[in-house]
């Protein structure tokens, strides 16, 4: 009451007015509001309404009583009964979603790329003058990197690992930066390619029977399954080289990048405005440090690459591949000298 | 050898065809002599099948058979080949995603999981076949202690596995250390050691007499800080004038034999009162000193003293 009057007294706009203010009043009041017209008719149920909750509460007062199974039980299924109450939240970022669910190469969106934070590149101070055709402007002295040419450039990488993947080709992920583990894993696990997640050994390609050789290799069908029978012919081979390298950080992984230049591996690569672009064959122009840009553009790649896949075995229950299968001819020479090993079968037949 | 030219290969093939015309073929085999029938239909009322078997020759089989055993290509067995150690990548991913999978699971205390012997770094290399640094063995190490952690009861089957799997060959927790205990005559004997002291304590109930290489303990430790160390397991558990101890002790200097007794009667004490056990703790008298005379180094004076250096 004192809080109305002193409103009254002290508030001469009001009384200029002339004019009552209930809207006001109505919200100083400390008085407790009275009944509306309108009142809700009482439901007409015999008993009365009961919390939802209630027996998950009940059933989890004795929980200390129970056995550590049906303890975690208890807390799983309360767990489960409370995460559902409260609003749903309709649209949020889940970092999870990128690895678990990667887009596929048609999905891809200059907002989605926005929201990843591709276009953010390097301080102007630090740029490569090359990547100045994927340069979009500069903002707040940062080079800001053309979004559509992002898309551009990575729906073509995309196309590469598809049709190299549907080539039976050997696809290699590489980032080794700190975090960028469980996205090269799943990537590779989608394109059924190889990772790398630590460091590139130096001369894994051109040193490769000294580093690789120890590592295990089998001989596979189009269907990709095994052949025992021919695991012999396997000793003595060359290391397996990859047909085509992806690299998330390729900054450092120069020596990765000059040896498949040695080995004529074709690579794909994301530059970021202080990257050397000519280091890779297929460059992706966005930010690389950036762990939900460097996830995204592997999931994509990665899916790519499962798309290529699954062609290649659709091909080959069909009984055509589309590349040139190696021979068990060519499996039993001699990987040295290229000749029938003396007094093999092969040599044999040849004799003969 | 004469290769079989293309148009030598279809003249081939010709002559095969006419050859099987010819003869009597297995009807059911043939896919292009099916024509659609109706039920009321009689048998052999149909147009000649040999006829249009002839315009549109069905199209050869494919040889799944041989197709899938012929070989198509060379690649790694693991998808980590080209990390240069596959093995240990493989299984660290497989450790990994098990410790994902299985996060929600109620954990126990370290210190209560289930004693493991994980296999040495040395095992592990054997086992692996492969050079793994120590650093990276200690963070799969890492894993496994996770996973053990995980509340007994509710381990799923392909954890117990795995970890099984990174087990030393005989389990060196499940040898049961022998508790010895006071013999018929109620004496307990126990051996301490300490520099290069050796004791051998024979404790029997009495009334406090001690005797030290058959002489009394006064005449064999002058020192009477030895004396109060010698018996310090009795004296700080008020059990001076209850026990008599019966000592031998050989080797070392006055101090390690003293401190070689010290340890000797603690441990035929527990043998008598095993509740002791934290007080004993306490006074510092069951930890065994272990610190041994470091060996002297050629080139050294001592242990590591160096020589004076001289000019010239």
């Amino acid at each position: 009451m004192i809080v109305r009057k002193l409103c009254v007294r002290q508030s001469r706009q009001l009384l200029a007015l002339n004019r009552q203010a209930p809207a006001y009043t109505r919200f100083l009041s400390t008085e407790t509001p009275i009944d509306t017209a309108v009142q809700t008719p009482p439901k007409e149920s015999s008993t009365p309404a009961q919390n939802p909750l209630h027996e998950v509460v009940q059933a989890s007062r004795d929980i200390a009583q129970l056995n550590p199974r049906q303890q975690w039980g208890e807390l799983e299924k309360r767990r489960h009964t409370f995460n559902n109450l409260g609003s749903s939240v309709q649209e949020s970022y889940d970092p999870e979603d990128l690895i678990r669910n990667p887009p596929k190469p048609s999905d891809i969106t200059l907002e989605m790329l926005l929201a990843a934070g591709t276009h953010l590149g390097h301080s102007t101070s630090r740029w490569n003058p090359q990547n100045s055709r994927y340069i979009f402007g500069i903002r707040e002295g940062v080079h800001i990197i053309s979004l559509d040419v992002t898309a551009a450039y990575l729906r073509r990488a995309a196309k590469v690992v598809e049709e190299v993947a549907a080539r039976g080709g050997i696809i290699l992920f590489a980032g080794t930066r700190k975090g960028q583990k469980r996205a090269v894993v799943r990537a590779a696990e989608l394109a059924k390619g190889y990772h790398i997640f630590e460091r590139w050994i130096p001369g894994s390609l051109t040193n490769g029977q000294q580093i690789l050789g120890h590592c295990e290799t089998k001989v596979v069908n189009a269907m990709d399954q095994e052949l025992p029978e021919f695991k012999a012919d396997l000793a003595d081979r060359p290391s397996v080289k990859p047909d085509l390298v992806v690299v998330l950080n390729p900054l450092e992984n120069v020596v990765l990048l000059h040896e498949c230049g040695l080995n004529n591996v074709p690579t794909i690569g994301i530059i970021d405005t202080d990257a050397d672009p000519t280091r890779v064959t297929y460059p992706i122009p966005a930010n690389d440090d950036t762990l939900k840009g460097t996830s995204l553009i592997a999931g994509i790649l990665g899916r790519a690459g499962e798309a290529g896949q699954k062609r290649r075995l659709e091909m080959a229950a069909e009984g055509k591949t589309a590349y040139e299968p190696i021979t068990a001819r060519q499996l039993r020479l001699d990987p040295l000298t290229g000749s029938a090993p003396p007094g093999s079968d092969l040599d044999k037949a040849e004799q003969a | 050898m004469a290769r079989p030219t293309p148009n030598g290969l279809t003249q081939a093939f010709q002559a095969l065809r006419l050859h099987s015309s010819t003869t009597s073929r297995p009807v059911t085999r043939c896919l292009a002599r099916q024509t659609r029938t109706y039920a009321t239909e009689v048998e052999g009322q149909q147009p000649s099948a040999l006829a249009t078997q002839e315009q549109a020759p069905a199209a050869p089989e494919i040889d799944f058979t041989n197709f899938s055993r012929r070989p198509a290509r060379i690649v790694p067995a693991s998808p980590s080949y080209f990390s240069g150690s596959p093995r240990f990548i493989d299984h660290v991913l497989k450790l990994e995603s098990l410790q994902a999978k299985y996060a929600s699971l109620p954990t126990v205390a370290a210190g209560d999981a289930p004693r493991m012997a994980w296999f040495k770094l040395a095992q592990f290399r054997d086992y692996v076949g492969e050079p793994v640094p120590m650093k990276k063995y200690k963070s799969l190490v890492k894993i496994l202690q996770r996973l053990n952690r995980i509340q007994p009861e509710m381990v799923p089957g392909d954890v117990k596995r795995t970890l099984e799997s990174f087990l030393r060959p005989g389990n060196p927790y499940a040898v049961q250390h022998v508790q010895r205990t006071v013999d018929e005559n109620g004496r307990a004997r126990a051996k301490g050691k300490r520099k290069e002291s050796t004791a051998v304590v024979q404790l029997v109930e009495g009334e406090g007499e001690v005797i030290v290489n058959g002489k009394s303990l006064v005449e064999a430790f002058q020192r009477v800080h030895d004396r109060e160390s010698a018996l310090w397991a009795l004296r700080c558990t008020q059990r001076l004038d209850k026990y008599n101890a019966w000592i031998t002790v050989r080797g070392g200097g006055v101090t390690g034999q003293a401190e070689a007794i010290t340890l000797a009667i603690g441990r035929a004490l527990l043998m008598h009162e095993p509740a002791l056990k934290p007080v004993l703790r306490k006074a510092g008298v069951i930890t065994v000193d272990a610190r041994r005379v470091e060996r002297k180094k050629p080139g050294h004076v001592k242990a590591r003293k160096m020589p004076t250096w001289v000019k010239r």
